[in-house]
This record gives structure tokens, sequence and C-alpha cells, in this order.
């Protein structure tokens, strides 16, 4: 500690790896009229081992000396890290600024067992501050020493508090059943056994069309595939700490007063199983500014009582637990609104599930018909809200709003609400929210 | 009318009615740029290609089909348009059909822009867009006069940092 200090030696290939593969391919497109055996005989051997130890010799260099200038030190008030050879960067974060260290691991480094540290900083900054890439085991006790100064404690050497796991790892067998019964991946099945169809019958042009598409639903599949897989989630004094990944490993600390905006959701086929996902908007954690933050990616009731539990504490109502029933499935007990008969016209089938309920300490709303989703909004979360009709529900009296947050794309919807019950409730929530 | 978006027009401030300029001038560029496009076959018609008639017909119809409700309803819309400032927080509505009745508190505000378009400045107007930190919860209130829009901005940002949340 308090002094500089190198990142492990094989970084500089973890970054970049791409550029070996990339120089090997460039010399394989130029020379791929030469055969294997012509390649290691007579005066092409010389030319091969030349070019390729040149190479070597090349990327080594940069790479030794990318190592030699990446240094960082911890001190009692900053972490800084300085980089590069030609344009130098000095980056420093204060550490009473810490708001999160995260650990993560791409694919190379998680093979070689390395990991690396992004700072999340509350100074304005946009960027993350990256360290990387040091290992794992390291990489856990730095971050714990960190967070440890951070709070204004001597450093130790240990990890500090354990944090409490909420739960089990989601297993693998459920993740995958969970990921088939969601409608792009079936959607994306039927194309693709349309698309065996049409080509075994030999209908070639359209299938040049779909191939996109199909890649499009791969592209999506393993995304959420790699978002959810081996997903853990824990608690600590804050709020939750939640690991996963397929071939990126990730570990990102979520404090509970980061959280703008929760998103109970239920696709069509999960309902029948009684499997929820729980999405948060939260202002600094995660890569995108506007991207949903995925906190449990498919459990049971049980499952979302526990992390609503450490999310939103409070409810604010009596029996948290029947209105948090009643708020994912439908109905109108505990005092939830929903829309009246006279939308049954506009939305025949969802009308009976619309519903909405103002509690203490937030807003809750539903909607949706064979799939839905509840989303809860804390009152003093709320940035702006707009009360809209359009010309169809101006002729019921049925009128619409929707609560904005920050941090990702959840809101909460209230949709074909009666008139009455919209504006009323829109002059009320105007002024709950000016109060102080 | 009775809708709950009107119940009190008279406390709302109209946007300036020359704003009806701007509105009609980018109809008629709009209009004017696609109609140019559908009558495409028209033109290549008369230089003699064996275009079909429907071809010649269609778009340009088509174009004016929806062009045309549309420029009988803005000067509605620019009626439509207005604001209200209220003792914490700011009110906007919009819309004749799609009528929207955006609130934002002064405490939420993040930044105000007063920006005014080439269209906009012959006709001495601006446009004054409000932040939050959402990027969906964006109050813009288009077609106000230079000072007006200016003197509005000080008193946003007078009353946003009076009520920082």
């Amino acid at each position: 500690m308090n002094e500089w200090q190198r990142v492990h030696p094989a970084s500089p290939f973890v970054h970049g790896w791409l550029a070996i593969v990339g120089l090997a391919w460039v010399y394989w497109q130029n020379t791929d009229d030469i055969s294997w055996a012509e390649r290691f005989t007579g005066s092409r051997l010389a030319w091969t081992v030349g070019i390729g130890s040149a190479a070597l010799a090349l990327v080594l260099i940069f790479y030794a000396l990318s190592w030699y200038f990446t240094r960082y030190r911890i001190s009692e008030t900053h972490v800084y890290v300085n980089a590069g050879m030609v344009f130098r960067s000095q980056k420093q974060a204060r550490i009473d600024r810490v708001q999160g260290i995260d650990i993560a691991q791409p694919l190379v480094a998680r093979l070689l067992g390395l990991a690396e540290l992004r700072f999340d900083v509350a100074d304005g900054s946009a960027s993350v501050m990256r360290l990387s890439f040091l290992r794992k085991a390291h990489a856990h006790q730095l971050r714990a020493e960190i967070l440890a100064l951070a709070q204004g404690e001597i450093p130790v050497q240990e990890e500090a508090a354990q944090p409490v796991p909420l739960m089990a790892k989601v297993p693998a067998g459920r993740l995958l059943a969970s990921m088939f019964l969601r409608l792009p991946t079936v959607v994306g099945v039927l194309l693709a056994l349309v698309l065996g169809i049409l080509s075994l019958s030999g209908v070639g042009v359209l299938v040049a069309g779909l191939v996109p598409m199909l890649l499009g639903f791969g592209g999506w599949f393993y995304k959420e595939l790699n978002n959810s897989w081996n997903f853990s989630a824990s608690a600590t004094d804050t709020g939750l700490r939640i690991s996963h990944g397929l071939a990126d490993t990730k570990q990102q600390s979520l404090p509970a007063g980061r959280v703008q905006s929760i998103q109970i959701s239920s696709p069509a086929f999960w309902r029948l199983l009684g499997w929820y996902r729980v999405e948060v908007n939260a202002l600094g954690v995660g890569e995108e500014e506007m991207s949903n933050l995925l906190v449990l990616p498919v459990g049971d009731f049980e499952a979302v009582t526990q992390v609503m539990g450490i999310l939103l504490p409070e409810l604010g109502v009596e029996n948290q637990r029947a209105v948090l029933h009643t708020a994912i499935t439908s109905g109108t007990d505990h005092g939830f609104t929903s829309s009246p008969a006279r939308a049954k016209a506009l939305s025949p089938g969802a009308w009976k599930h619309q519903a909405f309920l103002s509690t203490g300490s937030c807003v809750i709303t539903r909607f949706g018909w064979l799939s839905r989703s509840a989303a809860f909004v804390p009152h003093r979360r709320i940035q702006g809200m707009v009360l809209q009709q359009g010309p169809w529900e101006r002729r019921r009296e049925l009128a619409g709003i929707r609560l904005y947050s920050a941090g990702g794309s959840i809101m909460g919807y209230m949709h074909q609400l009666d008139e009455q019950v919209a504006t009323e409730f829109f002059a009320a929530q105007a002024r709950r929210q000016v109060e102080r | 009318m009775k809708i709950p978006m009107e119940s009190s027009p008279n406390n709302f401030t109209a946007v300036d009615p020359d704003y009806f300029k701007v509105k009609l001038a980018t109809w008629l560029i709009q209009t004017g740029s696609y109609l140019l496009v559908a009558l495409l076959p028209l033109i290549l018609r008369l230089f003699g290609l064996p275009v079909p008639w429907w071809l010649v017909i269609l778009p340009p119809v088509l174009v004016l089909g929806l062009a045309l409700p549309i420029l009988r309803m803005l000067r509605r819309q620019v009626r439509a348009l207005g604001y209200r400032e209220r003792e914490e927080d700011l009110l906007v509505r919009s819309g004749v059909l799609w009528r929207k009745q955006l609130v934002i508190p002064y405490g939420r505000m993040q930044y105000v822009e007063v920006t005014s378009g080439p269209l906009e400045r012959r006709y001495g107007l601006c446009k004054l867009t409000l932040n939050t930190a959402a990027g969906s919860a964006t109050a813009v209130i288009p077609g106000l006069r230079e000072d007006t829009g200016q003197a509005l901005r000080e008193r946003l940002v007078a009353a946003g940092e009076a009520n920082l949340l």
C-alpha cells in the first residue's frame, strides 16, 4: 500500500489478445495460397519463422512497455491509476467518494484467473475508472481494503463483513426453462423451424431474409443467458450484491439508496409456474446509463419478497406481503384501483388487470394482459409525470398517467383509469412531489 | 369541452400565436419535399418511361391525404400548447387529439436550455427545454417570444435553486 505497484504481467495480453489474432489472420489472408507443407520447407521456412518471430517480438515489446507504464497506487485518500507510454493518462479517485467497486472478469481474464476492478466514483465524471488486471484473490482483497477505507475504517487484511447469501444460485435448469418460455425465444424457435422446413423444400430466397432475424434472436438469447447465468445475490449492510455471468463474470454492488424504481414482470408462460423477474433503474450502477439492471432473472414469489425486502423495505403499507402479492398478480384487494369496465372496448384482455395503488412510500402500478408487469416507483424518486388522453379514451372518459424516474426505462404506467380518478391522483401526486 | 386536461385552461399561458407561422413553414417544407419524391413517377412518365398510371397517381394522393389533415390541425395544435408556472412546479400541456399534461417539480430540474432555429429566429421565437435526471421527463415549450423565453429561464433557474430537494 501507498507505493506504486504494477498490475499483473498478463494484463496487456488480456487487453490485446485480439491484436495477436488479428496479425495471424492478416498473415493467413495474404498467404492462403500456400499449403502447410510449403510453409515449413525450403526457403519458405526462413520466411515463416522470421515473420512469425518478428511479429511476436513486436507484440511482446509493446506488451512489456504497456505493462511497465501501467501502475497504480492506493494512498489513504486516493486511488491512482497511471497508464500509457506515448499518450499518458493519470487518473485518480477520491476514496471517500467511491460509491461502489465492481469486480469484472472478461472471458480471457477469467481463463487466466484475473479480474478487473471498476470504481464507481460520485464526483460527476461520466467514465468509470478501471484497474485491470489483478489476480482474482488480490482484487477481492483490494476491494475490501478500499471499501473499508471509504467507510473510514482501518484497513483489514481479510474480507470485512461477509455478505449474507440471500438465495441460492439460480439453478441452470430453471434458468434455461425460463428462457425458453419467453416470447422472443418461442418466436425465434418457431422461426428456426420455418426456416428449416423452407430450406428443405427448396425455397431459398425467403430464407435469406430470415437469417438476419434469426441471428438477432441468437444475439438476444446469448446476451440474456450471459447476464443471468450463475446468478446469485447476497445482502450487504447497504444493499444487494449480485454476481453473474457465463463468459464474462461480474460482481456488482447495488446500494438500496440508489434504486430509483423497480419492475417485477412475469411473461405469459411464466405465470403458470409462478415465476417472476425483477429489474431496477439505478443511478451509477451498470455499464450503460439507460439500461435496466437485472436483480433477479427468475424466481418464485418467495425470492421476490426477499429481494424486495432489501430494495424497498418500506412498502408503506401494513400487510406488505399481501400487497406485494396483489401487486404482481391481479385483482383489486388491499385498495388497488383498477380500470373501469368502460375500458373493456379499448383493452379487452388487460382492462381487468390494470391497476394502481399509492402507498405511504411509493406508487405501485400494474399493467399487461398475458404477460404482466408491476412497477414500484417511490414518491421521492419521481422526476416528472404525464397525464395523457387519446381521442378514444376521451370518449369513454378514461385517462392515463406515466411516472418517470431516472436511471433507466422503467416507468410507472397507469393505463386507462377513470378520468376523474386520474385527474385527482395527478393533482394530489403533484402536491406530494413538492412536499418536504 | 369537459376534459380534465382543460379543466382550467385560463390558468395556462399560451405560446405566441406567431408560432403557427413556424409550424406552417415547417409543414410546407416537409410536405413539399415529400411531394417532390412522390411526383417522381410522373416526371419519369413525362420523360417517356413506361411507368404504370397507378404508380403515378397513388403516391401524391397518399402524401396529400396524410398532410392535409395535419394542416387542418396545426392552428389548434399551436393553441393547445401552453405552460403554467405554479408555486413549486411547472405544468406543460400539449396536443389536440392526444392530450398531454406534464408536471415537473422545480426541485427536479437539472438544466434549462433556450434554443432557436433559423425559422424560429425569423419570427423572434425560441424553444425552452427543461431537463431532469430522467430522460423521458423533459418539458419542451416551443414558440416563446425570445424575451419571454429568457425571462422564463431565469425564473425557472432561480426556482430550481430555491427548491433543491
